[in-house]
């Protein structure tokens, strides 16, 4: 895993995409919002965004992103459909048992025809990473991953009724200086759809540059139906000084 | 059969708010759902929509989101009546429904279905969506304040025109979740999180603020529930 560079030259957006006329059609809501614009949504256009996980906590997330505009997704996932994914609002009945990785590229397909879907692979060059798989050992690793690439990511973990989102953008604390460690319980009564779409709209976020500043980096704790964000802070020791 | 299997909920406004109110719903275990948006869909609701895809342009919003509903969860009874949501058609709506979640973009709707859940007396979940957040307010009539104790009425025509037109796709997702979250939680007879408080979540900022809800002496909606159900007590409006 590589990540892109951002910029390009020569008359079009600062991202090297210019948006098409059913584009602006599509995202006229996005393009007339206040600071994230046409600049915002062509940043979008141009990310490749690494997506770990297809379940119950990265499906919504997959569709939201897919539908807000992402350009490439590349999905990440080893598992099968069952019916614990449900919850995930990618997979229809005739899913159950199919391989999650391609049922998810159908549905991504299926939902906007302005996305490029495709596996990941670990000589792909992305701009971000999500990293909202179930298992929590799967998200620690892809986690470490993104940083030792140097990748810009969010990690969202859904646990019982909430969960947590962290912000890992360049030079901030890692997910492991973030993450509190414990006890887990599969997410219920859509704990994982709000955390998944929460840490989506966290990606758009760093990826459309909306955040003045940039924001740093934060967790955001999902308790009892309300987020609250704190600053991420670096563990004594951690040598998790990424700068890219 | 689980609680939820039974109970049913009523979603009115399937922008992709109401979408993913309704995909939490389902993935929830409710089995009864009714979604109400007659307005036919734009290729700008692709830009946020879970339920919907481009062969639904100049679908009603409601109908082609429960197509998609009941192919992805076997089962579910999920209905799409064609009238829009008004003092008229309202009141059978609500009275079908033992929870109403309240994700239309409308001023106007969203004050009707406060006045009509007042009158039939079910539980009102509302959620709305300006540019960079979000706003959610649970209403037990008989316990807490309700929209118009909060605001007394829509705002002039001009400031009202649509809450979530100009939102983020995203943020109206997480919302979306959150308030099928919160009928979730009361379909199963749990303490709803936003009952009597206005949540506000600021997406760039990251910041939430809660706004306590009372009953307002005086307020129309209050004095209605309290008339239709006076054996039921509570608040005094």
């Amino acid at each position: 895993m590589r990540r892109v560079g951002a910029g390009a030259p020569g008359g079009r957006g600062a991202d090297g995409v210019t948006l098409t006329d059913p584009e602006k059609a599509r995202f006229a809501r996005a393009i007339q919002l206040p600071g994230l614009g046409a600049e915002g949504v062509e940043a979008l256009r141009a990310a490749r965004v690494h997506v770990v996980g297809a379940g119950v906590t990265a499906g919504p997330a997959i569709l939201f992103l897919a539908q807000t505009g992402v350009g490439t997704l590349f999905l990440d996932d080893g598992g099968d459909v069952s019916n614990a994914d449900a919850g995930a609002w990618l997979y229809t009945q005739r899913d159950l048992g199919q391989q999650r990785l391609f049922a998810a590229m159908e549905a991504v397909r299926a939902a906007s025809g302005l996305v490029e879907v495709r596996p990941f692979a670990s000589d792909t060059i992305v701009s971000a990473t999500l990293v909202c798989s179930d298992d929590e050992t799967v998200a620690r690793r892809a986690a470490e991953q993104a940083r030792r690439a140097g990748v810009p990511h969010v990690v969202g973990l859904a646990n019982g009724e909430g969960g947590e989102v962290v912000d890992v953008p360049s030079g901030a604390p890692c997910f492991r200086c973030a993450h509190a460690p414990g006890a887990r319980v599969f997410p219920r009564r859509g704990a994982a759809a709000a955390v998944g779409t929460l840490a989506a709209l966290e990606l758009v976020l760093l990826l459309a540059r909306v955040v003045p500043g940039g924001g740093g980096g934060r967790r955001i704790d999902l308790v009892e139906g309300t987020p609250t964000a704190r600053p991420t802070e670096r563990i004594p020791g951690c040598d998790c000084y990424n700068v890219y | 059969m689980s609680t939820q299997e039974w109970k049913g909920a009523l979603v009115v406004g399937v922008s992709g708010l109401g979408g993913a109110a309704a995909l939490t719903l389902a993935s929830g275990g409710v089995r009864r759902i009714v979604l109400v948006d007659p307005a036919p869909a734009e290729a700008r609701d692709l830009s946020g929509h879970p339920l919907l895809a481009e062969e639904d342009i100049g679908q009603p919003r409601a109908a082609a989101a429960a197509r998609r509903l009941a192919d992805r969860f076997a089962g579910i009874d999920v209905t799409a009546p064609p009238a829009a949501f008004d003092e008229r058609t309202g009141p059978a709506l609500v009275a079908s429904a033992n929870v109403v979640v309240d994700a239309s973009n409308l001023f106007a709707a969203m004050f009707a279905v406060n006045d009509v859940a007042a009158e039939v007396g079910r539980p009102v979940v509302h959620a709305g969506i300006l540019q960079y957040s979000a706003q959610l307010l649970t209403t037990v009539f008989g316990e807490t304040g309700c929209l118009r104790c909060l605001f007394e009425g829509p705002p002039p025509p001009r400031a009202g025109a649509a809450p979530e037109a100009e939102g983020l796709a995203l943020l109206a997702g997480f919302a979306g979740a959150l308030v099928g979250m919160e009928a979730l939680r009361m379909l199963e007879g749990g303490r709803a999180a936003y009952a009597g408080r206005l949540l506000v979540y600021e997406a760039r900022a990251r910041r939430s603020r809660s706004v306590t809800v009372k009953a307002r002496p005086g307020c129309p909606a209050c004095a209605a529930w309290a008339r239709a159900h006076p054996a039921a007590g509570g608040p005094t409006a």
